[in-house]
């Protein structure tokens, strides 16, 4: 066996080998065409291998002919799958170049087999003993030329140029990767393509005595295209190496957060749960996987939650849920919890996932419960307190209607005794002793609900009906301090969401420090009582007085508690005011008047329907 | 001549109270004129008819003192009932120093509500010619000279006319002469009335003006 025998059956081993494991890695990965090709390129150059080893074997031209026209069927194949390798493999190429290569190359093989003894020659005359280097001896083809040889060679050409116009597509696409692959893949190929080709013509037209040697570069592009694929490989099994350990990390991270985290796939199925998910809803981590997230919502919400879910699949954006609203979750025993939860959109192959934050919010809901128990506390007492302040006031307005129920009654009494009695009066005498009633009934129904001690509800309210009743509520004082009060109040205003009690009581604790602020003064002792819509949509009630003003200093003291400018009180009224509006999502301010007196001014939120 | 029926005003600005005031005070055949204003019952009474007031001591604007100040400052003799909703101690003594007739506390009782009127009215009847007596007096008085009130003050304080024309610095004669001319005036015919008319008009009331 000399060294040719030796080199050509190793590099026809080799091109298997490398094919085979490619054959393996597209299996795997049924994606990897690129793979595929690669393999049936390196099967058709180790088949055009061993042609081509027999032919340098051959003993008769007619041997050396037959071998030649047969090895050009996986020289086509050789060809075909090297256009497809690199339009898989560099995602370039012009399509109808390829197609035209192709075709090239059919019509190539068709003239092999209809013309001459192959495409090359018209016929082989004798066989060429040519001696190698190292005393090798190989037969080349004596004959005369296939004029077709042209289209072979066209053939050829079309693929350098198909070849190279890819590399240049891929390399102006830039990164490291890309041109390097352009450069060795592309480079190779055309370097070896063009070489075979220019020794084929060479040989055939008999310029050069030589055989025919095309596996050598053919190996070199096999292995040149192999180091390309490996070098993915190894760069894919890096990128798996760093998933693995970005999800160790994300898996940490996740455990660390200290609220729960869930993690639902398209199908509103758990995927994953943290340990503080373990926590919040009381099941182990094995029983949430696989589980519907419906199943940690309280029965009667979950078929809205599915709908909702779907919506939010409409719609992904990172956000917190149920803003408005308080939202709740069912525990493993049952019981169900406050909660707050955001939720951030993970797109994947494998669709939409949701990452669920959750957070328990009991232990802040108990806080803010309290907070506001004894902020109604605080408020129920300093309403009391007040209307201890207005009891003359509002004794008088019982005894308004008292006097004219008795004043009715004592009148009726006397017409009846008349002789003939006069009934006709009784009608309209009874009617005015039900409306008073009725009057006396309101203002005790009023007091009695000031005064009750009671959890702040809201309500729909329209807050000129709270002004207006609570002037009547005050009519008496105003005439005992004799302070002359005017309303001037919006016809259209939105209705506000309040506590009736707890909004009367900031307007008379208002309306009293008004007629406080205007007590030492002789004359103007005006008040004025407005009401607007505020340019936000919001409803705006002021209380001008026209006092001496408050100090500039003093605009924003005057609602910290303990301060006060009077003589009595405890300097609580105007800070439980503030804390009254701001439970209501409003503001309660106060500035000077231009001329003279201030203006304190209680914005209050429009009720959203 | 019979006097013409009393009226009796009511000045409540509570519309309810004022009309169970008004139908109660009707119901016993009273004349009544209801205002819910003071300013509309200072505009529309009658001074010179006779009547009385049944005022709410807590109005807007012009309250019940203010009111029966007013009154006074036009010399009106109409009796004042106040009514009060809560027993307002230093308004009622206020109220009673400048001669109101009668302070009720709300919710009144017809009985005493109708007692305090009928002695308002009575008091109305026993002070009204008085007033108008005065008032006749005081026209008479605007119509003498600045001597002859000089003259008249000092015959009130029972000088002679010697005496008067020595203190004057003039003759007796011409003391004579203004003493016909007052004496004529004021519409008298002996010393003696003329004292008692001056009398009652104030004149020369503090000695030694």
């Amino acid at each position: 066996m000399n060294w040719v025998e030796t080199a050509w059956t190793m590099m026809i081993a080799a091109s298997l080998m490398l094919g085979v494991v490619h054959l393996f890695v597209w299996y795997k990965q049924r994606s990897r065409y690129a793979n595929l090709m690669f393999f049936v390129l390196a099967v058709s150059a180790a088949a055009y291998g061993a042609y081509e080893l027999a032919r340098m074997q051959a003993e008769t031209p007619a041997d050396l002919a037959t071998n030649a026209r047969w090895s050009h069927v996986p020289l086509a194949v050789v060809v075909i799958s090297i256009v497809g390798f690199v339009r898989l493999y560099f995602n370039a190429g012009r399509l109808w170049l390829a197609c035209t290569v192709i075709g090239v190359r059919l019509v190539a093989l068709a003239l092999n087999f209809l013309t001459g003894v192959n495409v090359n020659f018209l016929e082989i005359t004798a066989l060429d003993h040519l001696q190698l280097w190292g005393g090798a001896v190989v037969a080349g083809p004596i004959g005369i030329p296939n004029p077709w040889a042209i289209v072979p060679q066209l053939s050829n050409l079309l693929l350098v140029v198909f070849i190279i116009d890819a590399s240049v597509t891929l390399w102006r696409r830039g990164g490291t990767v890309a041109r390097r692959r352009a450069a060795l893949v592309g480079g190779s190929l055309s370097l070896c393509i063009t070489t075979a080709g220019s020794v084929a013509a060479l040989v055939v037209t008999g310029v050069v005595h030589a055989p025919t040697v095309l596996m050598p570069g053919f190996f070199l592009v096999v292995l040149a295209m192999g180091y390309e694929l490996v070098w993915d490989l190894a760069s894919a099994a890096q990128l798996a190496a760093q998933l693995g350990a970005s999800e160790h990390r994300f898996r940490a991270v996740v455990e660390a957060v200290p609220s729960a985290i869930l993690l639902v796939n398209d199908k509103g199925l758990i995927t994953l749960a943290n340990a503080q998910a373990e926590t919040v809803f009381g099941y182990q981590r094995a029983e949430l996987v696989a589980k519907p997230v419906e199943t940690l919502i309280p029965e009667h919400l979950r078929t809205p939650h599915a709908g909702l879910r779907s919506g939010y699949a409409g719609d992904p954006r990172a956000r917190a849920m149920g803003a408005d609203r308080e939202l709740f979750a069912r525990r493993k025993d049952g019981a169900e919890i406050p909660v707050e939860v955001a939720l951030s959109p993970m797109p994947t192959r494998d669709g939409l996932f949701v990452l669920v934050s959750v957070v328990d919010v009991t232990e802040r809901r108990n806080v803010e419960r309290a907070t506001a128990r004894q902020r109604d506390d605080l408020a129920h007492l300093s309403r009391v307190a007040m209307l201890g302040e207005l009891s003359g006031s509002l004794a008088h307005e019982l005894n308004q209607p008292l006097t004219a129920i008795l004043s009715n009654a004592q009148a009726a009494q006397r017409f009846l005794a008349q002789s003939p009695p006069r009934f006709d009066k009784l009608v309209e005498i009874l009617a005015d002793i039900v409306k008073s009633d009725h009057r006396a009934g309101a203002v005790i129904q009023r007091l009695r609900s000031l005064l009750k001690k009671e959890e702040s509800q809201r309500h729909a309210l329209d807050i000129n009906e709270v002004v207006e009743e609570s002037m009547r509520l005050m009519r008496s004082d105003f005439l005992s301090r004799q302070v002359l009060v005017s309303t001037d109040l919006a016809e259209t205003l939105p209705m506000v969401s309040g506590d009736r009690n707890q909004l009367q009581q900031v307007l008379l604790n208002l309306v009293i420090n008004g007629c406080d602020a205007m007590d030492g003064q002789a004359v103007d002792r005006r008040l004025l009582v407005r009401t607007r819509a505020t340019v936000n949509g919001n409803v705006e009630v002021s209380v001008v007085d026209r006092g001496a003003g408050i100090p500039v200093a003093n605009l924003e003291r005057i609602f910290e508690p303990f301060v006060t400018t009077k003589a009595t009180g405890l300097g609580l009224g105007l800070a439980i005011c503030r804390s009254i509006v701001a439970a209501h999502g409003g503001r309660l301010w106060a500035t000077n008047n231009p001329e003279c007196g201030a203006t304190l001014h209680c914005e209050l939120p429009a009720k959203r329907d | 001549m019979r006097a013409p029926a009393p009226t009796v005003y009511v000045v409540d600005d509570d519309p309810d109270v004022l009309k169970a005031i008004e139908r109660l005070l009707q119901s016993i055949g009273l004349n009544v004129a209801a205002f819910s204003s003071p300013h509309r019952f200072l505009e529309s009474y009658d001074r010179n008819a006779p009547g009385c007031l049944v005022l709410d001591l807590a109005l807007p604007g012009l309250n019940g003192l203010d009111v029966q100040r007013v009154l006074e400052q036009q010399a009106s003799v109409l009796p004042i009932v106040f009514l009060t909703g809560h027993g307002d101690i230093a308004a009622s003594v206020q109220a009673m120093k400048h001669g109101a007739a009668d302070f009720l506390t709300k919710p009144i009782d017809d009985t005493a509500l109708i007692a305090a009127i009928h002695e308002a009215l009575a008091r109305d009847q026993v002070s009204r010619p008085a007033q108008l007596e005065r008032e006749r007096i005081a026209k008479r008085l605007a119509m003498l000279t600045e001597r002859e009130l000089q003259v008249l003050e000092l015959i009130v304080a029972g000088r002679l006319n010697k005496q008067i024309a020595a203190e004057l610095g003039t003759t007796e004669k011409t003391i004579k002469f203004h003493r016909g001319n007052l004496m004529r005036k004021m519409g008298v015919r002996v010393v003696a009335d003329l004292v008692k008319l001056a009398q009652r008009a104030g004149v020369g009331a503090t000695p030694g003006t």
